[in-house]
Parts: C-alpha cells; sequence; structure tokens
C-alpha cells in the first residue's frame, strides 16, 4: 500500500495533533508543519511533495471524521462546568444542559452513575471520625453504602496524610473530572440526602444457595415463610415446633438474628458445614430499617415516638456488633503469645494449635493440622492456576 | 537412635517456611517426620492497622505456631530440640528456659 498523502485541506481545531503534515498551515497559525514554507505558493494541489505524481486521498470516512469534528462534534471540545459532556446530548446541549447521563447513543440501557461531590465525601469523613458516628448511621443518613463509606473515610485519611507529607494531588484531573460526571450534592437539608440517596442501600446480596430453582411440595394445611425457604435452600430439616413469638414480632425475631450471628444453626458434617440460610430480612445490609419502617405504619402520627425507637435500635444494633468485635478480638488475643526478646529486632507471635487425631486425621494428611502436609501434591507453581482473587466475599 | 525436634523447610527459593518436626535425627530433613507440632514463618512480617504512636514502637513480627501440650510430652520423653527450635522453645517458655550450653 503506497504512503497515504493528504491533499485536502483539514482545518481541525479539536484535535490538532490528528492534522497530517501536508495541511495548509493558512488556517491553523498555531501549529508549525514542515511544509510551511512551501505552502505560500498556494498551488492548486496542496502537498509536501511537489514532484509525486501519485493523488491519493483521504479516505472517505478520515474526510467524514474531520467534517463532523469541525461541524457538530466541536461543540464538544469543551466541556460545560456542572453537565456532562457526552455524545448523545449534542443536540439537546444547550437546552437543557443538565440531567444528561446515557453517554452512549446506540447503547441506551448504560446509565452513568453519579459520584460522590467533594462536600458529601468531606461530610461523610467528619461524621465518621469528628463526630464518631458508626457507618451504619451515616450510611442511613447520608444515602451511601456502608462499604463505600468506609472507602470515602479511608481515601480522605491518606488524602489528608499526603498533604502532610507535601505530596502533591492530582487536583487539576479531579476538579475536571467532577465538572464532568454527574455528581450526588450534599443538600441543605440533609434529610433531602436520605430521600434521594446516593445509591441504594438496602440491597440484598444474592446467596449461593439460592441459586438452584427447588421445587418443594408442601401441604396447604402448613405455614410456610421465608424462615422455613431458607432452610429448604441449605438442606435443614424442617422445623418442628414453630415458634410462634416469631410472627407475633418479626422485628425482634430479626434482631435476634443479626445481634448473634454466632448462634445461627449449622448443618452439613465436616468440611461441608455451613449457617443455615437466614430470611432475606435478615441478610440484608440495613435490618433495623425494616422494623423501623413497620413501627412507623402502626403509628403514623407519633413523629417523636418513631424518632426515639429508631434511635434506640440502632443503638442496640451498633453496642451488639462492637460487643461482637470485643469479644472476636480477645479470642484472637488469648490464642496469640506476642514475645519482645531484647537480643532481637524482631517480636515473636505464637500461636496456639492443636495436634491430635481430630485435626490430622487417621491418615495423617488432614488438612487442620498444623504445618504444610506431606505426602499432598502443591499446586502452587503449576500452570494455570489462578492466585488472584476471582471474587468478593459480600 | 535419638528423636530431635528440629525445622523441615518448606516454602520456594527466597521464600523459607518451616514446619517444626518431631523426626528420627538420622532421618533426611524433609522426610516424613513422626509428627508437625507447629510452624516457624521466619519472613518478618510488618504489622499494619495500627495507628500512629503504635507504629512507631512497633517491631516487625515473625510468626510461629506450635502445640505446647505436644512439644512439652516430646522433651519429657527425651526429645532433643535442635538449637534453632531449643531457641524459638525458651521464648515460648517451654524447658527450662536458659539458653543450650554446648558440652
Amino acid at each position: 500500500m503506497p504512503p497515504r498523502v493528504q491533499n485536502q485541506l483539514v482545518t481541525n481545531t479539536l484535535l490538532p495533533y490528528l492534522s497530517s503534515s501536508s495541511t495548509s498551515t493558512s488556517t491553523i497559525s498555531k501549529i508549525p508543519t514542515q511544509c510551511s514554507s512551501s505552502s505560500i505558493t498556494s498551488t492548486s494541489r496542496r502537498t509536501c511533495r511537489p514532484f509525486s505524481s501519485t493523488v491519493a486521498s483521504q479516505t472517505k470516512l478520515r474526510n467524514e471524521m474531520f467534517t463532523w469534528l469541525n461541524g457538530e462534534g466541536a461543540a464538544l471540545k469543551n466541556h460545560i462546568p456542572g453537565s456532562t459532556n457526552y455524545l448523545t446530548q449534542i443536540k439537546e446541549r444547550d437546552e437543557q444542559p443538565v440531567g444528561r447521563t446515557r453517554p452512549f447513543p446506540l447503547n441506551q440501557n448504560f446509565v452513568s452513575e453519579s459520584i460522590l461531590s467533594e462536600e458529601l465525601r468531606n461530610e461523610i469523613y467528619d461524621r465518621v471520625v469528628n463526630q464518631k458516628k458508626s457507618v451504619r448511621a451515616v450510611s442511613v443518613d447520608l444515602g451511601v453504602d456502608m462499604r463505600r463509606v468506609g472507602a470515602v473515610v479511608r481515601l480522605v485519611e491518606l488524602e489528608k496524610r499526603q498533604k502532610q507529607q507535601g505530596k502533591s494531588l492530582a487536583l487539576p484531573y479531579a476538579r475536571a473530572i467532577h465538572e464532568m460526571v454527574p455528581t450526588t450534592p450534599l443538600y441543605e437539608d440533609t434529610r433531602d440526602n436520605r430521600n434521594r440517596p446516593h445509591e441504594s442501600i438496602n440491597d440484598l446480596p444474592v446467596h449461593k444457595l439460592t441459586d438452584p430453582q427447588i421445587f418443594y411440595p408442601v401441604s396447604e394445611s402448613r405455614q410456610f415463610n421465608r424462615v422455613d425457604a431458607g432452610r429448604v435452600f441449605s438442606a435443614a430439616p424442617a422445623l418442628e415446633n414453630k415458634q410462634v413469638n416469631d410472627a407475633a414480632d418479626p422485628a425482634e425475631a430479626v434482631s435476634r438474628i443479626t445481634q448473634n450471628p454466632s448462634h445461627i444453626e449449622k448443618v452439613g458434617k465436616g468440611e461441608a458445614e455451613q449457617q443455615v440460610l437466614q430470611p432475606a430480612d435478615a441478610r440484608i445490609p440495613h435490618p433495623h430499617l425494616v422494623a423501623h419502617e413497620r413501627f412507623r405504619q402502626s403509628r403514623p402520627t407519633e413523629y417523636r415516638e418513631i424518632f426515639k425507637a429508631y434511635n434506640e435500635r440502632l443503638r442496640q444494633e451498633e453496642t451488639a456488633e462492637k460487643e461482637r468485635k470485643r469479644l472476636a478480638k480477645e479470642r484472637q488475643d488469648q490464642q496469640l503469645t506476642k514475645v519482645q526478646p531484647e537480643s532481637s529486632r524482631f517480636e515473636f507471635r505464637f500461636k496456639d494449635v492443636v495436634v491430635s487425631k481430630e485435626t490430622t486425621g487417621t491418615d495423617g494428611r488432614g488438612s487442620k493440622a498444623p504445618g504444610l502436609r506431606y505426602g499432598v501434591p502443591s499446586y502452587e507453581r503449576k500452570k494455570g492456576q489462578v492466585k488472584i482473587p476471582t471474587r468478593v466475599e459480600v | 537412635m535419638v528423636v530431635r525436634i528440629r525445622l523441615a523447610r518448606f516454602g520456594n527459593k527466597h521464600q523459607p517456611f518451616y514446619n517444626i518436626v518431631v523426626a528420627q535425627a538420622r532421618s533426611a530433613r524433609n522426610s516424613k517426620p513422626l509428627e508437625v507440632i507447629g510452624t516457624y514463618n521466619p519472613i518478618p512480617q510488618r504489622p499494619t492497622n495500627l495507628s500512629d504512636e503504635e507504629a512507631r514502637s512497633a517491631r516487625p513480627y515473625k510468626e510461629v505456631s506450635l502445640d505446647r501440650s505436644r512439644a512439652k510430652y516430646w522433651i519429657g520423653v527425651g526429645a532433643q530440640p535442635s538449637d534453632g527450635v531449643w531457641r524459638l522453645l525458651s521464648l515460648a517458655g517451654i524447658g527450662d528456659g536458659r539458653t543450650k550450653t554446648k558440652n
């Protein structure tokens, strides 16, 4: 294929680096090209190769591209701060500058999600770190997922440390991005943040056990609810005597589960042992919100009462969580002995393990036994071993 | 024949990792031992999740896992710890605590 020579005038202000060297400099005075001296003659064939007899024109598509870039596409060169700069909005750009969130004209199902604005981000950090509110409470109040709240706190902390160390931040970049993508503002009345949340905060994660479709015949006379469905999914035997008070106060039943997760019944033997799948009301991130809503329905006018009950419920949830964490840490510390010898730079951490028939198994190859195992091939260096995590445990 | 408590090297190149094993003294280093009573990771780990003050005084740590009751039992029936294991056991408070003297 012969080298493609441009012999057509290309004026492109949007992508100046795209225009080839043969473009006339008379229109783009800013960009010096190598043929600037020869173009003074302004012959009919504007080319750097005056002796070449080859007439090679640009392809049609390329021509059209430059036409578009100089025509209607030129509108996208500079973004309007505070509105998105998407291809789909060229026509209605001037009429309705905000509220366009679909970047791809041929994929109307793709919606670009908004990001946290700078103020909302700082508010989250302030509430968690300075006001010592729990992640759960902040998540509900500002309508941001609990994991995102945690991430925001860590990242703001990191940013502060970088500032302290005098490292440079990519502030112009951040500013430009915030101008161009949709953002969730911090409303003046922060109750609005709760009413118009950044994202859905109470999504039920899909549990692996619920994947199979199970045909489970139940007699009509029997009550079959979510708890029973969970037991069927995890192949646990049906409950003999139903706890009647569960139906009387479902909120209490759910909080009993969420506040003592270690009391959840287990089924299966040995390696296959797992907890019985709990009803959806207990597995969502904020079970107390369901209880709150139920309470509100029953007492529509007693605002103060509702508010008080909500705070009480939140407090209970938080204390249970704190207690659980404390116990876990205590248990871990109990198993761990830390020794700091004077003669060494290092600390030695001794963990207690158990060597017994239960851990090593009858053949001595049990996976619970301490140490690397004998007679069990290690596939560590084998081809095709996936070592990066392939899924996230929620 | 003497029974020893010693280290058996596992892990990869430049990544040592040891099993603390009870084995016949004349058997090969990585042959199947009588019993595995723990592990020792000699590569110092940096402690994480610390506050600023804690991080200043924190030492890098080496992880040892050990079944104390089995270690005590084997020493009680006359197993001889090797030098390295002797050091670890005395740090863990097993044995009489004094350093081993060469006879």
